[in-house]
């Protein structure tokens, strides 16, 4: 048989072994599928993406000139505040914020109306005890709605008071406007033109499932060729007429296999029964798999061939879907972090994975379409860096 | 066997290895010819499976040269990795396969067909009689069938020369001997084989032993040729009647050493023992001594490799110490 005949029998060798292997284990098999489907389906149930609204006091001091009803300041910011009480003891409602008995405290002073009619601004304290910082945004976000909302209804009562005087002046035409309209001359009528309705499970979906499958390309390689270099199989590889590249085509090969049957088995179950969209059509889906794999595998051959134990090629895959976690966009846009974070972010394959899959599931197409060079240029890089680090071990040992 | 005139198939001239400042093998040479098998013996730790690793192009060389079927091991050809086989000492293959399976993984490493491999792996399943286990995953072999799988793999490409480490480490004496029977039956067919291992006496079952401590070649040959080294003849085992006196032996020509293990036994070394047993027993019986029995004593192989690792140290002015480590014997 030729060399190159014989090369094909070697890399087959690997990629059978390796699926073998992987089949032998069904437990891990059924984790792989069943484990990402089931966290998103419970993820998907039990997450309704409603926030609560802020357990907010408002405490305002007698003949402060604002209304005492509570359900009035619940209107100014729909949905953001549960008004719980309105009352004058800042002290009390002080202690209970720090208590964790509400969430909220909005204090206006005592010389709020005089400081108005004198043409001072008035300063509105508002106080949280939050060290989430996505509560602490939207804690932000609510005082800056709650405040503006109550300017727009002082400057509606104010525009109200001052019509009839105008009127006198400048004629009825002026009556025509109704006062809301001199405090709120414009509204807005909002769209979302994106082809999918946004909802948590949809735009998760995509992610999670990146997310798994470079965690099961990195682990599943990393701990496979670890496990071959420490049980001395290197040697018998060393022996034989086998080169780096039939070793690792092999178990690409493999990895690949396995992969495609995992997304596609996860990938019909989030679309099938989790009904998230996919516009994109199959295809190019299996396409941005298949790169998304390249590249992990990449960082899995490269944590084998760098760690000196189990123990430690699990330490490091750890880390990377820790970073991944953070990094990737995965619970924050990439375009939140420093410039010089966004780099390490896009060093990750899961970063172009969870944007590639969230475009094409969600959106139809690929709107950045350099992320896709960018996945093969990671894969190709581990893959000739981990070649030649692979060549130089079987080469001899040290 | 093949006459040793012929070009070694394995050789090692001069071979040092070091890691960082210890010297694990130090200036071996040794030939093995084709069809014989050389015994590599030591104790644990005694550089077997460094030299082997060295052999097999696993591991490099500090100094020195070796070859194996022409070639440096450092720049083995393809054509000659396919030729060799190597069984390390420890179990590397994968336990998740089945025993066929795991002997098929490595005849595909050689580039060895899927039709053809069927019929390689049934063989080398039989020879060491793994038939019946073929298809059991090999972590649920026992400890002697993992070895024998593991030499099955080591056999399925025919090769001509096997390296094999430490392959009854382990295992039981009845199942050792039937792993040195298929040893010396692929010796037979013609195969070159370096075996290590640390049962001196499995030396016995070698064509030529090279008896390794610390490192270094303590002494080359045939067995008997390495038990007449250290005896300096053949050994007669005699039982006297009552107490006997050793002197009244040493002086009798050919015999050169008499020793005494208990009153009425006396351990006779002889240049020539079949010659020798009728003058000892006359000499005994003139000094009025009647012999009750008297055999040729052979000197097991711990004893042989005792003695030689015991004059080696001697000689260097080593002693034991306990620890392992040779040390400087204190002057006086």
């Amino acid at each position: 048989m030729g060399s190159i005949g014989e090369s094909i029998i070697r890399m087959a060798s690997f990629t059978g072994k390796e699926l073998r292997e992987v089949l032998r284990r069904p437990g891990v098999l059924l984790s792989l599928i069943v484990g990402p489907f089931l966290i998103m389906f419970i993820f998907g149930l039990g997450y309704s993406g409603f926030r609560a609204p802020f357990a907010t006091e408002i405490i305002i001091p007698e003949g402060g000139g604002l209304p005492r009803d509570a359900a009035y300041y619940a209107d100014l910011a729909p949905g953001r505040l549960d008004a719980r009480a309105v009352g004058t003891d800042a002290a009390a409602a002080e202690e209970r914020l720090r208590a964790g008995e509400i969430d909220l405290l909005i204090v206006v002073p005592e010389n709020a109306s005089s400081e108005l009619r004198n043409g001072q601004q008035t300063t509105i304290r508002v106080a949280w005890n939050q060290v989430d910082p996505v509560y602490d945004q939207l804690a932000g976000l609510a005082t800056a709605i709650l405040v503006s909302s109550l300017n727009a209804e002082i400057i509606e009562e104010a525009a109200a008071e001052g019509i009839s005087f105008v009127e006198g002046e400048l004629g009825p035409a002026v009556a025509n406007v109704p006062p809301e309209v001199i405090a709120r001359p414009t509204t807005a009528a909002t769209e979302n033109v994106a082809p999918t309705e946004p909802a948590v499970l949809s735009f998760f979906g995509p992610a999670v499932f990146a997310l798994v499958l470079q965690h099961l390309a990195i682990t599943l390689t990393a701990l496979s060729m670890v496990r071959e270099r420490l049980s001395g199989q290197m040697d018998r590889f060393r022996v034989a007429p086998v080169t780096s590249m039939e070793l690792l085509v092999g178990k690409y090969i493999a990895y690949a296999v396995l992969s495609l049957a995992v997304a596609g088995i996860v990938g019909a179950l989030l679309v099938g029964v989790l009904g998230v969209p996919l516009l994109g059509g199959w295809l190019p889906f299996i396409g941005i798999v298949l790169l998304l794999t390249f590249a992990s595998l990449g960082v899995g051959v490269l944590i084998s061939l760098v760690a000196d134990s189990e123990r430690q090629a699990v330490q490091l895959s750890m880390l990377v879907l820790l970073a991944s976690v953070f990094f990737s966009g995965f619970v924050l846009p990439v375009s939140d972090f420093a410039e010089w974070t966004q780099y390490l972010a896009y060093s990750l394959p899961v970063t172009h994975g969870i944007g590639l899959l969230q475009d094409h599931m969600l959106r139809g197409s690929v709107t950045d379409i350099w992320m896709l060079g960018v996945l093969a240029g990671i894969g190709l890089i581990l893959y000739v860096g981990s070649l030649l680090r692979l060549r130089r071990i079987l080469r001899w040992a040290d | 066997m093949t006459a040793a005139t012929s070009a070694p198939i394995i050789s090692a001239k001069a071979v040092t290895r070091a890691f960082d400042d210890r010297v694990v093998v130090d200036d071996l040479s040794f030939d093995v010819h084709q069809g014989t098998i050389l015994g590599v013996v030591g104790p644990s730790g005694s550089g077997k499976t460094t030299t082997v690793r060295m052999l097999t192009g696993t591991l490099g060389r500090t100094s020195g040269e070796m070859h194996v079927l022409g070639e440096d091991p450092m720049r083995f050809s393809k054509r000659v990795r396919g030729r060799i086989a190597y069984m390390p000492q420890l179990f590397s293959l994968y336990e998740d396969l089945s025993a066929q399976e795991n002997v098929g993984f490595v005849a595909a490493l050689y580039g060895i067909g899927p039709f053809r491999r069927r019929k390689l792996i049934r063989r080398a399943l039989e020879l060491v009689e793994l038939t019946d286990a073929r298809h059991r995953l090999a972590r649920d072999l026992s400890g002697g069938m993992q070895r024998r799988l593991e030499l099955a793999c080591a056999l399925v490409h025919s090769p001509e020369v096997l390296f094999i480490d430490e392959p009854t480490a382990g295992i039981d004496p009845i199942l050792r001997q039937a792993i040195w029977g298929g040893l010396r039956k692929l010796r037979d067919e013609g195969r070159t084989l370096l075996v290590t291992t640390q049962y001196v006496s499995e030396a016995e079952y070698c064509d030529r032993v090279a008896l390794i401590a610390d490192g270094e070649l303590v002494a080359m040959g045939e067995p008997d040729a390495l038990r007449q080294m250290v005896f300096g003849g053949d050994v007669l085992q005699v039982e006297t009647a009552r107490a006997v006196d050793p002197e009244l032996l040493v002086s009798v020509p050919g015999v050169t050493n008499v020793r005494q293990t208990a009153p009425r036994t006396l351990m006779v070394t002889v240049q020539d023992a079949a010659t020798l047993t009728p003058r000892i027993i006359d000499e005994l019986r003139a000094g009025g001594v009647e012999v009750a029995g008297i055999e040729e004593h052979q000197p097991t192989f711990d004893e042989v490799f005792t003695s030689l690792v015991e004059k080696r140290r001697a000689d260097r002015g080593w002693a034991d110490d306990g620890t392992g480590q040779p040390r400087i014997q204190a002057d006086g």
